[in-house]
C-alpha cells in the first residue's frame, strides 16, 4: 500500500542502453493511485523497455519505485505489487485456466481457494477447465488480466493489451479497466493506438526514441491540440451507414469529437442502418 | 525456496503430460528389458556374474541415453521459454532469476529421474526373476550413479540454454557436448593410451574432465572391484590410491560436476539480463 499522496509509480531519470542503442534516455514521470495512463509511441520507442525496467527484469540507470519500494533493492516485492499483462500472453503449456492461475497464485502466495473468484471477475468461470491454448484472443487477455490481478497489486502494466482484439472484446476489456481504475488501481497502458487514449486514459505519456516528448492529462491535450478525430471502421462499412453518417453531417473532413451531437449522430446513423450486413 | 518448488512442480507436470517423458521412459524400459532378458538367457548360468554383466550392459545403455535426454531437455529449458515469449512473463512474477533456473533444473532432474528409475525398475524385476542372487545395493548404487550423471548433464544443457538465443542453437550445442562427452572423449583417451602411453596420473586427470567417464569408472569399481577391466589405468588407480580413495576422488569430482554446471548456468542467467 502506498502512503497518502505517495506516487504508485515513480521513474526518475531512467536510462537503459542495449549495447550502443539507447532504449530509454532519462525518462522521468510519477503516477498517482487510481488513474489510467496511456504510454504511447511507435514500435521501438521504449514502451516495453519501460515495463521491463519497472519490473526489474532488466538493469537500468536511474531510480524506479513502486508503492514506495525501489525496484533495484526490492525487486521481488515490487513484482508482487505489480500486475503485468504481456502483449501476447503465451501461457505455459496446455494448462487449463484454473491451472494457469493456480501456478501463478502459488508464485504470488495467493490461496488457491480464490482462483474461482478471480476467474469470475473476468467472466471466465465457465472456462475454468478449458485449456488456455483453446481460448479466443479476448479470453486469453482476460485470463492474463485475472493473473495480473491475483495479488491485488496497486499497479498494472498492460503491454498492448487490446491490439489483437475485435471491437466487442476490446469494449469488454475497457470496461474492466475502468472498473479497476475506480477501485484505485494505477494502470499503465502501452499502446500505439491513439483511440485507446481517447477512450480510456486520464493522462498520456508519449515516448519517442526513448525520450518522453509529451506528458499531459488527456483533457488538457484535447483543449490544446485541437479537436480532430479519426474514426476507424473495422472491415467494410455498409454503404448505407456511410450515407447515413453524411446525412447527419459527419464526413471525413468535419467529424467533431467532444461535440455533444457527435455521439448522438453516430447512434442515429447506426440505428438507421441496423440490419445491414457488414462490420462496424 | 517455495518458488523453486512451484517451478519444479510445474516442470514435472508438463513433462508427465508431454510425450517426451513417456517416450523416453518406454524406450529405456524396452531396451533395459531386452538387455536384461537376453543377457540372462544367453549366459546360461545364473548368479552374481550374470547380474553384474547385465548391469554393465545397462550402464552402457544409460551412459548413451541419459546424457542425451538430460542435455537436450536442459538445453530446451530457458531457450524454449525465450522462444515462446514466456520468459519475460515468468520473470515478471515475484521470484528471482536463480529460483526460476533452479526450479527448472530440479523439475527436469526429477522428471528424467522418474523415467530412468522406471526403466531400471523394469530391468531390475527381470534380473530378480532370473538371477539366483541379486545384489540390490550394487544395483541401487548404479541407479544413483546414473542419476548423478543426469544432474550433471542437465546442468550442462542449461548452460547451453542460457547462452543461446534460440532453442535450435541450444540443442546444437547440447548435441555437440553429448557427442564429445559420450563418444569422442572415449576415443581420444583410448587413442592417447595406445599411442602416447600416458601415465596413470594424466589419464586420471583426463577421466575427471568428463562426468561420463567418471560414472563409467565408478560403475566398474562398483561391479569389478579388482579393476582388471580397466587395464593399466585400473592397476594405477589401485596401486596409487586403493579402491576407497579412488572412489572418493571420483565421487568428489562427480559432485563438482553436479554442482558446477548448474551454478555456472545460474551465474550466466543472472548476468545476462536482457
Amino acid at each position: 500500500m502506498t502512503a497518502a499522496g505517495e506516487p504508485v509509480l515513480s521513474l526518475q531519470n531512467v536510462t537503459k542502453r542495449y549495447g550502443r542503442v539507447t532504449a530509454l534516455d532519462g525518462v522521468s514521470f510519477e503516477l498517482p493511485a487510481g488513474c489510467i495512463v496511456a504510454l504511447l509511441g511507435p514500435n521501438g520507442a521504449g514502451k516495453t523497455t519501460t515495463f521491463k525496467c519497472t519490473l526489474g527484469i532488466t538493469e537500468f540507470q536511474g531510480d524506479i519505485t513502486v508503492a514506495g519500494k525501489s525496484v533495484k533493492r526490492h525487486g521481488r516485492s515490487v513484482r508482487e505489487s505489480t500486475g503485468y499483462l504481456p502483449q501476447s500472453p503465451a501461457f505455459l503449456g496446455d494448462d487449463t485456466c484454473a491451472e494457469v492461475l493456480r501456478f501463478l497464485a502459488d508464485l504470488r502466495h495467493v490461496p488457491a481457494s480464490r482462483i474461482d473468484e478471480h476467474l469470475d471477475r473476468v467472466n471466465l468461470l465457465e472456462q475454468r477447465d478449458v485449456p488456455s491454448d483453446q481460448l479466443s484472443g479476448g479470453m486469453r487477455q482476460r485470463l492474463a488480466l485475472a493473473a495480473a490481478l491475483l495479488s491485488d497489486p496497486p499497479l498494472l502494466l498492460l503491454d498492448e493489451p487490446t491490439a489483437s482484439l475485435d471491437s466487442e472484446s476490446r469494449r469488454q476489456f475497457h470496461e474492466l479497466l475502468v472498473q479497476l481504475r475506480s477501485e484505485g488501481k494505477t494502470i499503465v497502458l502501452s499502446t500505439h493506438f491513439v483511440e485507446h487514449m481517447a477512450e480510456l486514459a486520464d493522462r498520456v505519456i508519449i515516448l519517442q526514441a526513448g525520450k518522453v516528448v509529451l506528458d499531459r492529462p488527456v483533457s488538457e491535450l484535447w483543449s490544446t491540440a485541437g479537436r480532430r478525430f479519426n474514426v476507424y471502421l473495422n472491415g467494410t462499412a455498409p454503404r448505407a451507414f456511410l450515407d447515413a453518417l453524411r446525412s447527419v453531417g459527419i464526413s471525413e473532413e468535419n467529424v467533431t469529437p467532444g461535440d455533444p451531437g457527435f455521439e448522438a449522430a453516430i447512434a442515429r446513423a447506426l440505428s438507421e442502418t441496423s440490419g445491414e450486413e457488414g462490420e462496424r | 525456496m517455495n518458488a523453486v518448488w512451484t517451478i519444479a512442480e510445474k516442470e514435472v507436470r508438463d513433462a508427465v503430460r508431454s510425450r517426451w517423458l513417456l517416450t523416453y521412459g518406454a524406450a529405456f524400459a524396452v531396451l533395459a528389458l531386452g538387455l536384461s532378458y537376453l543377457g540372462e538367457r544367453n549366459l546360461g548360468s545364473l548368479g552374481f556374474e550374470n547380474f553384474s554383466r547385465t548391469t554393465a550392459s545397462l550402464i552402457n545403455l544409460c551412459l548413451l541415453l541419459a546424457p542425451l535426454i538430460a542435455l537436450s531437455l536442459g538445453a530446451g529449458s530457458i531457450a524454449g521459454e525465450k522462444e515462446r515469449g514466456n520468459l519475460t512473463y515468468l520473470l515478471a512474477q515475484p521470484l528471482e532469476r536463480w529460483e526460476l533456473l533452479l526450479g527448472k533444473f530440479a523439475g527436469l532432474f526429477l522428471s528424467i529421474s522418474i523415467a530412468t528409475i522406471a526403466g531400471f525398475g523394469v530391468a531390475g524385476l527381470v534380473i530378480a526373476f532370473y538371477a539366483t542372487s541379486l545384489d540390490v545395493t550394487t544395483y541401487l548404487l548404479l541407479v544413483g550413479l546414473v542419476l548423478s550423471l543426469v544432474a550433471a548433464m542437465t546442468g550442462l544443457g542449461m548452460i547451453a540454454s542460457v547462452v543461446s538465443t534460440s532453442r535450435v542453437q541450444a540443442l546444437g550445442i547440447a548435441l555437440m557436448v553429448w557427442f564429445i562427452a559420450v563418444l569422442f572423449f572415449d576415443l581420444i583417451l583410448i587413442g592417447l593410451v595406445s599411442s602416447a602411453s600416458l601415465e596413470g596420473r594424466t589419464l586420471l586427470f583426463g577421466v575427471l574432465l568428463n562426468p561420463v567417464e567418471i560414472v563409467r569408472v565408478l560403475a566398474i569399481i562398483n561391479l569389478e572391484p579388482d579393476l582388471e577391466v580397466l587395464g593399466p589405468f585400473g592397476t594405477y588407480l589401485l596401486e596409487e590410491f586403493g579402491t576407497g580413495t579412488a572412489t572418493a576422488i571420483l565421487v568428489s569430482a562427480l559432485a563438482v560436476w553436479i554442482v558446477a554446471p548448474v551454478a555456472a548456468a545460474t551465474w550466466l542467467f543472472n548476468d545476462r539480463r536482457f
